[in-house]
């Protein structure tokens, strides 16, 4: 008896995955089934195949069944035990005797079958023949062979069918695929035929071979003569050598391609085009294609320019204003000369006005780097300039976060430093050649502080008794206007002014658009 | 405090198209001892009057009625050799410097950076010793 090494799942799966179960009859089958029965020279022959809980035959010669139970079965015992099984006198074997089919008179008193299994070893069912006498010397050495022999055949004939039914089952489902391909691709065209952009798409190499309808309505151009790497020809001469090298950095890095480009209309026409493009990847990340799109904006680009003509006029004038104010402030001044000092001071808050708006004023692109920083630090810098020292260095140092604000803050801020500032230089640390100031602003989670630390100026004796105007200008912006609180701390070494601001009082206009 | 000897030779050019912003300017540089020779608007009546008179220094806006014509103004006149000064809102535009001139004066300007950065450009010019550029003005490298 051979030690079994399968299981039942394993070896029910096995037959199952032949397709051979509960089949019509096959020609190839029966006649192997009657030849067999004919060599044997027995009234019963089968072709059977051992299920989990029953057998059922694909050929049968002398029986008229197709399925039998698994109870009465000989050939079970076959499947447990051995690759041959032959009983010469089933009355006699302690296996049999008892069995249904062999009790009765005319019942199976012979049985010889061969074991069906797989390459793997795993049994199938048996080749057989019965009869209904004993043959106390069994089958023939020839039948024995041709038993063995046709055995071998059937299960040939197992797997060659079942190889030819996958075979037809994979053409089937290409069949299927190539149709979902086909579909999909028409759907793709009519999706990318309807769009208002130029679409295309490239293999992996950049070669294109796909243009949308759009594409050949805008150039004009016969289908097919951009293929390959004619699209370059279709772009600007000046913006051919840039297009090519931002495309190839693409293919190369497969980072999405994205440039603005003219692009050579139909009618002679350049227009201003934004391509992009991006790759698509397989299961391995290894790029397959490219799809891009050409979108005209020609028009955006327009009025980009005239928006910044526009700006650049606006800022122009808003600048002349302040010039010309403060110009006037000084002649009118010329007017009247008891009143130079009044004129004098008034020049200097407007001129702190103007420069902080120069920080604000509305940038485009162009103008915006010119200029430079246009952050609080930038402004503050510039408005302490004169009062730097004979080499030149500042004497008000600024540490600590910068800030940008905008132009609801402008005034309160140029008007708060100017006060700090020109009181410094009348009567605190500013006022001589050892004293300095230190400027720290800070931010926190939802505070902007910005504290103001004169040092090394004439000994302060105290809380002043009158509060000038300037002082009351400063208080307005920063409490007021600016929504903060200022307090003054009159220490004997230097003034201290801690102006204690919300942090969005700066960027008022920008934190309310947020927060819409 | 001005040179009496540079009040009566420096001979100085306002090329502003604000009429109001140069007409201060012009009272400013006159108190100083200075003398106007001209106002222009625009690069062409710039150019007639450096041909017309001598001209020591010039101080140059450079936005003018006929355009952001002031750089290219500026280094003509340089190369006429005038001492150019730019007076601008936004000195960023000449951050890099032009050639042949000296700064760049950054308005709005009060009577006090004028009158150093004047001075300072005069001394320049007549090759006279300096410690320190004013703080306000912004010299070329």
């Amino acid at each position: 008896m051979t030690t079994r090494t399968w299981n039942e799942t394993e070896r029910s799966a096995a037959l199952h995955a032949y397709g051979i179960l509960d089949t019509d009859r096959e020609e190839a089958f029966d006649d192997i089934a009657r030849l067999t029965a004919a060599i044997c020279e027995a009234p019963i022959a089968v072709i059977n195949l051992v299920d989990t809980d029953r057998q059922w035959f694909k050929a049968e010669v002398g029986l008229g069944v197709s399925s039998t139970p698994l109870e009465s079965s000989f050939c079970r015992h076959v499947l447990l035990e051995q690759d041959w099984m032959e009983v010469r006198d089933a009355t006699q074997d302690p296996r049999f005797s008892c069995n249904p089919l062999v009790t009765p008179e005319t019942g199976i008193r012979f049985y010889a079958g061969v074991l069906l299994k797989t390459v793997a070893g795993l049994p199938l069912g048996t080749l057989c023949v019965l009869d209904t006498k004993a043959r106390p010397d069994g089958l023939s050495p020839v039948q024995r062979q041709t038993l063995h022999t046709l055995a071998a055949q059937v299960m040939k004939l197992l797997e060659l069918r079942a190889a030819v039914n996958g075979q037809r089952r994979a053409d089937a489902d290409r069949a299927g695929v190539e149709e979902t391909l086909a579909h999909s691709e028409a759907k793709f065209r009519a999706i990318a035929d309807s769009m208002p952009q130029m679409v295309w798409s490239t293999l992996p190499d950049g070669f294109h071979d796909y243009y949308n309808a759009r594409w050949y309505e805008f150039t004009g151009v016969p289908p097919g003569s951009t293929d390959g790497e004619g699209w370059n020809n279709m772009f600007h001469p000046d913006d051919q050598e840039r297009a090519w090298a931002l495309w190839r950095q693409s293919l190369e890095t497969g980072e999405p391609y994205e440039i603005e480009y003219r692009l050579r209309h139909r009618s002679g026409v350049y227009r201003w085009t934004l391509g992009r493009a991006m790759p698509i990847r397989d299961s391995q990340g290894r790029i397959t294609r490219w799809f891009g799109t050409c979108t005209d904006i020609d028009e955006l680009k327009r009025m980009e320019r005239s928006k910044e003509l526009l700006s650049h006029e606006l800022s122009h004038r808003i600048k002349n204003i302040f010039a010309v104010v403060s110009a006037l402030v000084a002649l009118s001044a010329r007017e009247y000369p008891e009143a130079k000092a009044f004129a004098s001071s008034l020049r200097k808050r407007i001129n702190a006005l103007a420069r902080a708006h120069e920080f604000v004023r509305p940038h485009t692109e162009t103008s915006a780097p010119t200029v430079g920083s246009m952050t609080l630090h930038a402004f503050l810098e510039a408005l302490f300039r004169p009062y730097s020292d004979g080499t030149g260095a500042p004497r008000v140092r600024i540490e600590g976060d910068d800030a940008v604000f905008d132009d609801q803050a402008a005034t309160s801020v140029a008007l708060l430093f100017h006060e700090l500032a020109t009181n410094a230089a009348k009567h605190g640390a500013l006022s001589t050649q050892q004293g300095g100031v230190v400027l720290r602003t800070r931010r926190t989670e939802d505070r902007f502080v910005l504290e103001w630390d004169e040092q090394g100026g004439p000994p302060v004796p105290g809380e002043p008794q009158h509060t000038g105007f300037g002082t009351s200008l400063a208080a307005v912006s920063a409490q007021e206007q600016l929504g903060g609180r200022l307090e003054r701390h009159w220490r004997p070494e230097g003034l201290k002014v801690v102006v204690d601001l919300p942090a969005t009082a700066l960027s008022r206009r920008r934190a309310a658009l947020s927060a819409a | 405090m001005c040179d009496d000897f540079l009040a009566m030779t420096a001979r100085i050019l306002i090329i502003e198209d604000e009429a109001l912003v140069a007409m201060e300017l012009r009272f400013v540089l006159e108190d100083l001892g200075y003398e106007v020779v001209g106002i222009a608007a625009e690069a062409r009546s710039a150019r007639d009057l450096v041909r017309e008179t001598d001209v020591d220094l010039a101080l140059v806006d450079i936005h003018l009625s006929d355009g952001p014509t002031g750089v290219g103004l500026g280094r003509d006149l340089a190369d006429e050799g005038v001492t150019v000064v730019f007076m601008t809102a936004n000195p960023g535009m000449v951050r890099q410097g032009v050639k042949g001139a000296l700064g760049v004066l950054s308005k709005p300007t009060d009577e006090r950076a004028v009158e150093q950065a004047v001075e300072y450009a005069l001394k320049r010019r007549e090759g006279r010793p300096v410690e320190y550029a004013p703080p306000e003005l912004q010299v070329f490298a």
